[in-house]
């Protein structure tokens, strides 16, 4: 491009600028990605200066194949599959009916458009415990409701899949608002004239949404898909601050944390980061697959709906 | 054409009226879980045992005070100001000058350079390697090594670069012709012009070094560095069964927050929703 700042040794600033910035870049974030795959197939430790010794396939055989753990393994793959198609399809559709509500001219839509967004800025662990105490067993607000209906629960500390499903009920909420928002903005790029026309043809509301509003809404469809569905194979910060490490909960995210940091409870569980390594590698092989299979479908929809 | 009108005069519009349940509901389910914050907050702990969500009738301030001085509150927020400032200056200023060039082509491969910011979204996690390059530095459990894990952001960058591209060409040939050198220009009008894009990264990334938990956990290990995300788990592990007085631990640290978001919305949304629509 044609560059007016200087010739010569001047030539070299912008490069000399950015320098920096991509070092660390480098150094702190890509390197370190593409080196958990080269760990993966090491014992590495957590510990300075302990012998590092290559292993080969040992990590994924013992986390696949191997025994009572490799089973737990796979409950804790389907269960990450579980939460990711739970969390994303309620999300997906819960954001879009909102969205079509909150895009009309109602009183006081602002209001409710900043409070159902309010909770994606305050964080996993004030999320987490404002929840905690929202079901509260004794006497919380969710337990009096479910009394209504001569119900009880647990909640958090209930069965296994009573809490995973709080936790799922906790992502959603917290979640919701990101979908709702990208949903909004998608409505607001879709010409009145459009509905203005549909109106005059006399199409119903349901013929007006299937007709114009769905097709035209592709981008951001296809953009909330996505962050979703990838997302929520992810996610498990809220798992960390809603019940902890217990057995029968635990999502893969989870699940490398406790094996590389130590938090697993167990002794003999802690601190194998190679071990760790490989989880991380089959996560990202999972939402690899997951998301190009995703993404194909939807390029495929993109074209045969926008031509 | 009006010879319905004494049927259609009362006809009630149940589109709008189903469009207002939907909203009292979403109010409902967002709303609840603070008032029962902010209510639990002013009770004493008998009183929350007796009943829980008892409207508190004995505005118990109290609580307030015993958290802030026994969640160590003062300290907490200090360091996570610290990291929180430190490390979104050290990015913004070194992002800038990476985005700048690459959005212009002034740099050989820009468009690599690019993908190479692109694709690291959908690369593996990075927390063993991230974790063992720092306990090498030496820098595990140092303010330092925890502020240097939170200098870089991919997507930042990606938003920079599009806006700068908004940004017309001609002005950096008539900066050049008036004698403006590079630094002073990417300085001193590009950031201006970039402003807004510039508030929008600020605040995502603000926001996303404020509220982390895990890294905290992973790398913090004395007291003394604790962020106020880990503070408050630490309190909740200590004080997890005094609700009153957890409950005014947190409000303390959402309201700030909420009257932030309240400001700077307008940012924030517009960061989310970048690129999002046009696919």
């Amino acid at each position: 491009m044609n560059y007016h700042f200087g010739r010569g040794f001047s030539r070299w600033t912008p490069f000399l600028l950015l320098l920096p910035g991509l070092l660390i870049y480098f150094v702190i974030a890509l390197g370190p990605s593409i080196a958990t795959s080269v760990y993966s197939f090491t014992n590495a430790t957590g510990l300075k200066g302990a012998p590092v010794e290559w292993v080969g396939l040992d990590n994924y055989k013992e986390f696949l194949l191997l025994g009572q753990a490799a089973k737990d393994n796979l409950a804790v793959l389907r269960r990450t599959l579980i939460f990711s198609l739970f969390v994303s399809s309620v999300q997906f559709t819960l954001g879009l009916i909102i969205a079509l509500v909150l895009n009309q001219r109602l009183l006081g839509r602002n209001v409710v458009r900043t409070l159902v967004f309010m909770p994606v800025i305050l964080g996993a662990v004030i999320q987490g415990l404002i929840w905690t105490l929202f079901l509260y067993p004794l006497g919380g607000p969710a337990a009096n409701f479910l009394k209504l209906f001569g119900l009880q629960s647990q909640f958090l500390g209930g069965s296994p899949a009573e809490a995973f499903f709080w936790v799922m009920v906790v992502q959603i909420w917290a979640n919701l608002g990101i979908t709702m928002i990208i949903f909004l903005a998608g409505l607001q790029t879709i010409p009145s004239e459009y509905y203005e026309a549909a109106t005059v043809d006399g199409a119903s509301s349901w013929q007006v949404f299937r007709n114009v509003t769905w097709p035209l809404l592709t981008p951001s469809i296809n953009t909330n898909i996505l962050l979703n569905v990838i997302g929520s194979l992810q996610a498990w910060q809220l798992f960390l601050v809603l019940i902890g490490y217990r057995p029968g909960t635990q999502v893969l995210g989870y699940l490398i944390y406790a094996t590389g940091f130590g938090a697993a409870g167990s002794m003999t569980q802690s601190f194998r980061q190679g071990y760790a390594a490989a989880a991380s590698i089959v996560l990202f092989i999972l939402v690899l697959i997951i998301g190009m299979t995703v993404q194909t479908f939807l390029r495929r929809r993109e074209v045969r709906i926008l031509g | 054409m009006n010879t319905s009108t004494s049927q259609t005069r009362r006809r009630i519009n149940w589109g709008k009226v189903s469009s207002y349940a939907v909203m009292l509901l979403l109010a409902i389910i967002y709303l609840v879980p603070l008032l029962m914050l902010v209510n639990t907050s002013l009770k004493t702990t008998q009183s929350f045992a007796i009943n829980a969500t008892g409207l508190a009738t004995e505005l118990n301030f109290a609580n307030f005070a015993e958290a802030w001085e026994k969640a160590n509150f003062p300290r907490y927020l200090l360091n996570s100001v610290i990291y929180t400032a430190s490390a979104t200056a050290i990015f913004v200023v070194t992002s800038l000058f990476v985005a700048f060039p690459i959005a212009r082509g002034y740099v050989k491969h820009a468009g690599a350079l690019l993908t190479l910011y692109v694709i690291a979204l959908f690369l593996p996690p990075a927390l063993i390697p991230q974790f063992q390059l720092i306990l090498n530095l030496g820098l595990y459990n140092t303010p330092q090594g925890f502020i240097l894990l939170f200098v870089v952001n991919a997507v930042g960058i990606v938003i920079l670069v599009n806006s700068i591209k908004s940004i017309p060409r001609e002005l950096d040939e008539a900066a050049a012709l008036d004698g403006c050198g590079y630094t002073r220009f990417v300085w001193s009008i590009v950031l201006p012009l970039l402003r807004p894009a510039v508030a929008t990264v600020i605040v995502l990334h603000a926001i996303g070094i404020w509220n982390e938990i895990i890294a905290p956990t992973i790398y913090l290990t004395s007291e003394k560095y604790y962020p106020i995300t880990r503070g408050l788990i630490v309190f909740q592990g200590v004080y997890g069964s005094e609700w009153p007085t957890l409950a005014a631990a947190v409000l303390m640290l959402t309201v700030p927050m909420i009257i932030l978001f309240l400001f700077l919305q307008r940012y924030i949304i517009s960061g989310l929703t970048a690129g999002a629509v046009k696919g």
